[in-house]
């Protein structure tokens, strides 16, 4: 089976020096203008960039060859339409269009190793870093791409043994191992990955990223109870002003000091109620 | 030096013990465990990593609760898997390894240059940008060893490493993993890798049924297999 997954090779072309942010920026920005331009010299000019550019990062020929191949039928498949109208400027500027954009993904690929391109994906992430850390989900795509042919190969392998049972047209003896092999794949990868360790540092970050928000939390907590307190012994005017999202811990919900209900506040009331359940954030 | 501490595990959902509750004591370099498929083998090894937590008991690794410090445990503990695929998670060598690197060297270039410096050690330093699936089942053992050893663990723990692997790979492999510095806990059914330990355990139904010397262990363990005993002649 031919696979573009793996295609990185260390070379020291100018492709290969140039950061992975740039390589991708420049991906994109490629794929729109050919996607929006229909104008034949622009799209064969970008494939005859796409394609020298691609020479330059001396990519493995086989799978290399293969690629471009593939991505012709299809793009000639794609045209066939055009073709049959007798638009022959559209079709080439539709294949020209497709292979441009092959060409130059494969140029990224085989200039850009996989950890380039996980520090290029955490710092994209940096921005959602509070929701997701930014390694896990970098971690994430390595396996998404580390499972694409591993699926492939078990489903291959259980179409084999079907086959050899005689059950070849048994859409079930081949759906059912492929399914139970991959979630067992998927278990002994995690297990793996929880053995190496790998994952931990961002959970321990994020841990402690969660623990110095529950520590500001009780702070500011006390802060506010400062500020009741102070407060009540000048008057229920300045009680009004504890923060409304202060109740983390059940003890605080008793305010100190307090005499009965008429010095309990909407907040306080709001506090005691909800206390129990945020004390275990 | 790792503690089990009247370890034991019970599956959740069915109720049935995996392993019965489990004290021992293993300071020794190299450590073998025998048993039949399905015995509790992997289980109890898994459990001196965390992979697997204890139903009841504990288990400590220099005296660090297994349960407690699971990461600091893990960090002193490697696990090298019975299918190195599994265990292979980027693309190229030499990446996969920079992968395991990842937490203690943050520069990028001090992490490339250790992981070549671990491919080399292991024999695979002219492997390192080829790519993972294009590696044999030999080479992709000592790929993951190579992944696990890069983070320098105290103990290895290696659950049947050999059993996919050729005659060749299997000496080559076995032999590698009997000269490293670290203390070796390995399940085999390798008999042959298993009396070059210095102690062996024969597991059998989620017991240990025999804790001894590797010549001891290796007889017991072919009569309880062939019937010729049964657990309760064991010690």
């Amino acid at each position: 089976m031919i696979s573009t997954l793996g295609l990185y090779r260390p070379r020291d072309t100018p492709l290969h020096r140039a950061p992975a942010w740039f390589k991708v920026s420049l991906l994109v920005a490629t794929t729109i203008v050919v996607l929006v331009s229909s104008d034949i010299v622009t799209s064969l000019g970008i494939m005859c960039a796409a394609l020298l550019l691609l020479v330059s990062t001396v990519p493995p020929a086989k799978v290399t060859l293969w690629t471009i191949a593939g991505t012709v039928l299809i793009a000639l498949l794609s045209s066939a339409l055009f073709m049959w109208r007798g638009d022959w400027l559209r079709a080439a500027d539709v294949v020209a269009d497709l292979v441009a954009i092959v060409s130059l993904a494969l140029a990224v690929s085989t200039s850009t190793s996989m950890a380039a391109m996980l520090d290029f994906i955490a710092t994209l992430a940096r921005p959602i870093r509070a929701i997701l850390p930014p390694d896990t989900l970098g971690l994430m795509f390595a396996l998404m791409l580390r499972a694409l042919p591993e699926v492939a190969q078990i489903y291959a392998e259980s179409r084999q043994a079907a086959r050899a049972r005689g059950l070849d047209r048994s859409l079930r003896a081949v759906l059912f191992p492929t399914t139970t092999r991959t979630v067992g794949f998927a278990l002994d990868l995690g297990q793996a990955i929880h053995a190496r360790g790998i994952g931990e540092e961002s959970d321990a970050t994020h841990e402690a990223r969660s623990k110095r928000e529950r520590r500001r939390a009780k702070k500011a907590e006390k802060t506010a109870k400062r500020l009741r307190g102070r407060g009540r012994r000048r008057g229920p005017a300045v009680t009004q002003q504890a923060p409304p999202d202060s109740g983390d811990s059940p003890a605080d919900s008793a305010p100190e000091g307090a005499t009965g209900e008429d010095t309990m506040t909407k907040e306080e009331a709001f506090e005691r109620l909800l206390g129990p359940q945020s004390s275990d954030k | 030096m790792i503690e089990f501490k009247g370890a034991s595990v019970i599956a959740p959902d069915t109720g049935v013990t995996i392993l019965e509750p489990t004290t021992l004591t293993l300071t020794e370099r190299h450590v073998s465990i025998v048993g039949a498929n399905g015995g509790g083998k992997s289980t109890l090894v898994r459990l001196i990593n965390g992979l697997i937590p204890p139903t009841t008991g504990s288990i400590e690794v220099d005296g660090l609760d297994v349960a407690k410090h699971g990461a600091e445990v893990r960090r002193r503990v490697g696990f090298l898997f019975t299918d190195p695929s599994a265990q292979l998670i980027m693309p190229t060598a030499v990446e996969d390894v920079m992968l395991s690197l990842r937490r203690s060297i943050k520069n990028k270039d001090a992490r490339t240059r250790a992981a070549l410096d671990a491919l080399e050690e292991i024999g695979l330093g002219d492997r390192a940008d080829v790519s993972v699936s294009a590696l044999s089942g030999g080479q992709r053992q000592l790929l993951a060893m190579a992944g696990v050893l890069a983070v320098t663990p105290t103990t290895l723990i290696a659950d049947e490493p050999t059993t996919l692997l050729d005659l060749r790979w299997r000496a080559h492999v076995g032999s590698l993993l009997r000269s490293l510095p670290v203390q070796l806990i390995e399940c085999t059914h390798d008999l042959d890798s298993a009396s070059r330990a210095e102690r062996t355990l024969v597991v059998d139904s989620g017991n240990v049924v025999f804790d001894g010397a590797p010549a001891e262990s290796i007889k017991f363990y072919r009569d309880l297999m062939f019937g010729r005993t049964t657990r309760a002649d064991s010690q």
